[in-house]
């Protein structure tokens, strides 16, 4: 009985596996576009680390170390499929969502999971090798640290997912679900340690920022990888799961009681 | 709500090309197509405008994204300094420029996008585009002004006046024209890039993503100054998409700087040539994908 419930979200998890492996003109041009940016930001890193062995705690490696991880995660994070969720909960198509047999929410986190996995080894994967073939980063070479890694990577993927669901859980009460985004998101990319890492930032907001779920999606990974604190990272990361798990599942159960569908 | 701008353009281009096709005359023409360009450019404005409240909310965003990326360098140039000699009001100067440009180009060309343009030619849109009696580019662009984007443009301005008094630029009637060259290079340059990726889209079909490394990337490193990149980046990033002669070159002059070897002050006058260069090859390569355009099926 149990493992017929979780063979639905197998299921679920292989068809979102799939349903990203389309995209293979996306995925070239990612990578390219991965590959530019990291040239540019090793390019800018490279001159500010010359002659300073170490500023703020990183190293060299370190810094190389999250250009090339930050690249890697960006698709996974950013994922092109945000507003998908939004579109159907606006059109309609959500409703049936809602008399398929298993939970929903855990269903669309399956079906998530899915495509996140396909976007970690079709463009992290590659992106982190060569990377680590051609510049000195500072990656875990033993079983357990690469285990680590990857469950890190692997649950920043689903933090991601929950704050995507959130943020499309606005087309339940406005047809504008993007406008909150769009105020909303440059603050958490920056805040998140896309522009620069949150160790350079001021003392009082870096312990503002790292103490936010914000730290599970990029420099959690991040430590991680370095080998800094890895445990804490970890830590952080399971508690910002459950809590943002448990609050937007909530909040999908009560948004589904207001879903209104138009007839047609 | 996004396809709005495009029923508002629509209807303005059904009244539009009644007004163009009463002239008959080739100077009677020429009056009816900038009034067609102008009752297109009003129509789109009109319905940007239709929600204020979104209007003001989206704005604040396309400004709130420069601004945090440019406290992000801000903070990162503090901790170390400076990057090259320069210091952090110095390289905003560079980012202030970029934003402001980009800003300005990307409010009149942000539907020449890849995906966009790719949806418009397997929806067929673009089929009815070209039954229009106005240039299909002129239709694109005046039918989708998105002014929302120019909050990238004030914060960049913003940026521009702040880092510039901070890095103690005088504000001369020749430095503000030094900075208003930047700013019609960057849009100049930024826009002919769009213009060659819609136009590369008309082969792909598919959105391709990859002129987004030359648009947004070239964007990125722009902001920086360009001793920083090795010979090969630089020389693609002046000569071949001339970003740098159209924000690092002017910048060098408006904060006294003398920059390295072969890309230095002195190739002011380069700019608007290599601003002129990118356009004409852009509109050379959209004239050809129009000519070899064949719709894509249905």
């Amino acid at each position: 009985m149990l493992w017929c419930s979780v063979r639905i979200y197998l299921v679920l998890l292989r068809a979102g596996f799939r349903r990203q492996a389309v995209y293979r003109l996306a995925l070239m041009s990612g990578l390219v576009t991965n590959a530019f940016f990291g040239v540019i930001r090793t390019s800018v890193f490279s001159a500010l680390y010359r002659n300073r062995p170490e500023v703020a705690g990183l190293a060299r490696a370190d810094i190389l170390t999250y250009i090339w991880l930050l690249e890697g995660m960006f698709g996974v994070i950013w994922a092109t499929w945000i507003w998908e969720f939004a579109e159907s909960v606006r059109s309609g198509d959500f409703a049936v969502e809602l008399l398929r047999p298993g939970d929903p929410y855990l269903r669309l986190a399956a079906f998530d999971l899915g495509r996140s996995l396909n976007v970690l080894l079709t463009r992290l994967a590659p992106v982190l090798v060569v990377a680590a073939a051609l510049l000195p980063l500072r990656l875990p070479t033993s079983p357990g640290g690469i285990a680590a890694l990857a469950a890190s990577l692997v649950m920043a993927s689903v933090i991601a997912f929950q704050l995507r669901l959130l943020f499309g859980m606005a087309a339940f009460w406005t047809p504008d679900y993007k406008a909150g985004h769009s105020l909303i998101v440059p603050v958490l990319y920056l805040a998140s340690g896309f522009v620069i890492p949150t160790d350079y930032f001021p003392a009082a907001l870096r312990v503002v920022v790292e103490a936010s779920p914000l730290f599970a999606l990029m420099m959690a990974p991040v430590r991680v990888a370095v080998g800094q604190s890895v445990t804490t990272a970890l830590a952080s990361q399971m508690l910002w799961l459950a809590v943002l798990g448990a609050g937007s599942r909530a909040l999908l159960a009560l948004a589904s009681r207001r879903l209104v569908v138009h007839g047609g | 709500m996004e396809a709005e701008p495009s029923r508002a353009a629509a209807t303005a281009g059904a009244r539009v090309g009644r007004a163009v096709a009463a002239g008959a005359h080739a100077r009677v023409r020429t009056g009816a197509t900038v009034r067609a360009y102008g009752a297109l450019t009003m129509a789109s404005l009109r319905s940007s405008v239709q929600r204020p409240a979104t209007l003001v909310v989206r704005g604040i965003g396309s400004a709130l994204v420069a601004l945090c990326e440019a406290v992000g360098v801000v903070l990162l140039v503090d901790r170390f300094g400076s990057i090259a000699g320069w210091r952090t009001p110095e390289i905003i100067v560079l980012a202030g420029l970029v934003f402001t440009g980009q800003g300005l180009a990307q409010a009149v060309g942000n539907r020449l996008r890849p995906d966009d343009v790719s949806l418009m030619i397997r929806k067929g849109t673009f089929d009815q585009v070209l039954t229009r009696p106005i240039s299909p580019l002129g239709f694109v662009i005046t039918g989708y002004v998105e002014i929302r984007l120019l909050g990238r443009f004030v914060a960049g301005a913003g940026l521009l006046a702040w880092a510039g008094r901070a890095a103690g630029i005088a504000w001369t009637p020749a430095h503000l024209a030094v900075a208003a060259l930047a700013i019609a290079c960057c849009a100049v340059v930024v826009f002919a890039v769009l213009v060659l990726g819609a136009a590369l889209t008309f082969s792909t079909l598919q959105g391709s993503e990859a002129i987004n490394v030359v648009l947004d990337g070239g964007a990125y490193l722009t902001g920086y100054p360009m001793e920083l990149y090795g010979s090969v980046l630089r020389a693609l990033f002046t000569w071949v998409f001339p970003f740098a002669l159209a924000v690092y070159v002017p910048a060098l002059t408006l904060l006294g700087r003398t920059g390295p070897r072969g890309l230095g002050a002195s190739l002011l006058w380069v700019a608007p040539l290599g601003s002129a260069w990118l356009a004409a090859v852009a509109w050379l390569a959209w004239r050809r994908a129009i000519r070899h355009y064949v719709g894509a099926g249905s």
